[in-house]
């Protein structure tokens, strides 16, 4: 119960300084465990891939811990076109698919899955934690 | 799709901006009762229900028995088809063939079809073809093929509302909707209720009353402006085949599956259901993965069976108001059933449409490796679907035009029947108060589920 209070703790801090990190159309983050930044181009995280503007890195942290999402389910936004890192921590092993993109990540308990994209399709897609049992671990909205 | 994992409607719509929900009440609203106002004071679509018959040379090709033979031979062949890549193909959902053919090719696409061209199941229906042959074959070996029993007295639609309301909890319910395996029993058991219904009650009474897909169609096809009569294709005015009342018991109960299940589709989209079925699961941690399925799923049929049941009682309430409005002496149920079927279809359209055309796509890959065993038979395996193929301004788009129009179907056809009913232009006009309230009530509603988070 101490780690998930830490985690929580850590999330709702980093909401804080999420605040406008992703995009101006000002809809605001609502979920505990989701934690959206932006980081500076310097930091090199999720793909190499090399375009004259780069489009603004986001990251996205989900916890998992008894057989669900903390905090409920997360529904994490981010605009077309961002480079999206969903990062899922979790206290199973399992695989992360996010549906659409049908992207998959491994997870283990104490190494984090990170599934790096894209998000050149616009509209909302299934995260889920295929463990035993099956986990509904939210939905990531791509905002056109 | 609540849930159909692996890539099978993973591109899921945006909620409907609040900007559009607010402007297309409004519209609807006024519309609705500038329709009221001004619509025409005898029946127009009855005067027109008639239509003009096809050229004859036409008729000739589109009745003829080699085009029902190939069309025939052609949907029972992809009834095999889906059929083996369900039960032998890959377990993958995205990569095989059925549970895109199924969900997406068929349950989209036929409704589509006849709407536009009339019943055309009528010549499509792989049961229909095996139980059309089987009856030439009885009839050419010297006996009269005939059924074993009559369908029981006043079951009406029941038994095609129940085979329906079957598939879509499949579709909506259930956990696991496009496992091919589970879809190769589905498959397996709905042949069995077809033909062993047309066997038993008779190719035509089967049709007409257990075969839920048969009658979802040709409820549909009264929309379209094509229809076959007595052997004869006449052209008419679309929405003339609604004209008149229901005289099968059942029809509300069969309509109210059609648009019930397609407004719980929405509804088990939005963050309420959502956080109480993510609840549910974590009231059963610890449970294994079976328990846990059956629940979600009597929880999602629940959800489904509540929403039916919400269209059969608010028509209801809707015609009784009516009734005490005008008091016509007999029950109004059976007269303003119809109007439902268009705006049924537009909350197939504005549901459906995106699914269509995003995952419909995925069955020109699958058509050439059904089994997903690597083959490439007509060469369109590296085919890529386009998953920004519409953008989500044009669903939103294609979603209030088509609630909009749906509604002023409905009114349309629901007016006409009132000025057929009552001589009086002022009790036609007061029984529509109830009508365009509940029409209002499902067109709003149902923008308001599309615009649910």
């Amino acid at each position: 119960m101490e780690r998930i209070r830490l985690v929580c703790a850590i999330c709702v801090a980093g909401l804080a300084l999420a605040g406008c990190g992703s995009g101006d159309d000002g809809t605001p983050q609502a979920t505990g465990t989701t934690h959206t930044e932006t980081t500076t181009a310097a930091e090199t995280t999720g793909e190499t891939e090399s375009t004259p503007t780069p489009e603004p890195r986001v990251t996205v942290r989900i916890v998992v811990r008894d057989g669900g999402p903390v905090g409920g389910l997360a529904r994490p936004e981010v605009s077309r076109n961002d480079r999206v890192t969903l990062v899922v921590d979790a206290d199973v092993a399992g695989d992360v698919h996010l549906h659409g993109y049908d992207l998959e990540g491994r997870v283990e308990p104490g190494s984090s899955a990170r599934i790096s994209f894209r998000a050149t399709i616009p509209g909302r897609f299934e995260i889920e934690l295929h463990a035993h049992p099956e986990i509904h671990v939210g939905e990531l909205t791509v905002r056109p | 799709m609540i849930v159909l994992a692996h890539g099978i409607g993973g591109v899921r719509d945006l909620p409907v901006p609040e900007s559009f929900f607010f402007s297309t009440a409004a519209v609807v609203l006024v519309v609705s009762f500038v329709l009221l106002g001004a619509l025409w004071k005898r029946p127009l679509l009855e005067r027109h229900a008639d239509g003009r018959r096809l050229p004859r040379s036409l008729e000739a090709v589109l009745l003829s028995r080699a085009l029902r033979i190939v069309l025939g031979t052609a949907s029972v062949g992809l009834l095999v088809l889906a059929f083996v890549s369900a039960a032998f193909g890959t377990a993958i959902e995205l990569l095989n063939f059925a549970p895109t053919f199924v969900y997406v090719v068929f349950w989209i696409g036929l409704p589509g079809l006849s709407v536009l061209l009339g019943d055309v199941w009528r010549v499509l229906s792989p049961w229909r073809a095996i139980a059309d042959a089987t009856a030439w074959v009885i009839a050419r070996s010297g006996r009269e093929p005939r059924a074993l029993l009559d369908p029981p007295a006043g079951s009406g639609l029941y038994p095609a509302a129940a085979a329906l309301f079957a598939f879509v909890a499949l579709e909506l319910a259930y956990q696991r909707p496009a496992d091919p395996r589970v879809l190769a029993v589905a498959i397996a058991l709905y042949t069995y209720w077809a033909l062993g219904g047309m066997v038993i009650y008779g190719r035509e009474a089967w049709t007409r009353q257990g075969e839920g897909f048969a009658v979802a169609f040709s409820l549909l096809a009264r929309i379209a402006p094509f229809a076959a009569r007595d052997g004869e294709l006449v052209v008419r005015w679309p929405l003339t085949g609604l004209v008149g009342r229901e005289r099968q018991p059942g029809t509300l109960v069969f309509i109210a599956v059609m648009l019930g299940s397609t407004s719980f589709d929405g509804f088990s989209r939005t963050t309420a259901w959502q956080d109480l079925l993510a609840n549910v699961r974590l009231d059963l941690a610890g449970e294994s993965q079976r328990t846990i399925d059956l629940v979600l799923t009597l929880v999602n049929a629940l959800g489904l069976a509540a929403f039916v049941g919400a269209v059969v009682l608010t028509y209801l309430a809707a015609v009784v108001w009516a009734g005490r409005l005008v008091r016509p002496g007999r029950s109004l149920v059976p007269d303003f059933v119809f109007p439902l079927v268009p705006v049924a279809f537009a909350y197939l359209v504005a549901h459906y449409f995106s699914l269509f055309v995003i995952q419909g796509q995925f069955i020109v890959t699958l058509a050439s490796d059904p089994l997903g065993r690597g083959w490439d038979l007509f060469g369109t395996a590296d085919f890529a679907p386009n998953l920004t193929i519409v953008s989500p301004e044009t669903v939103w788009y294609v979603q209030v035009v088509s609630l909009t129009l749906g509604h002023v179907a409905g009114l349309t056809v629901a007016h006409d029947r009132a000025v057929t009913l009552f001589e009086n232009r002022s009790d036609a006009l007061r029984s529509q108060y109830p009508m365009l309230a509940l029409m209002v009530l499902y067109t709003v509603g149902g923008l308001w589920l599309l615009s649910r988070g």
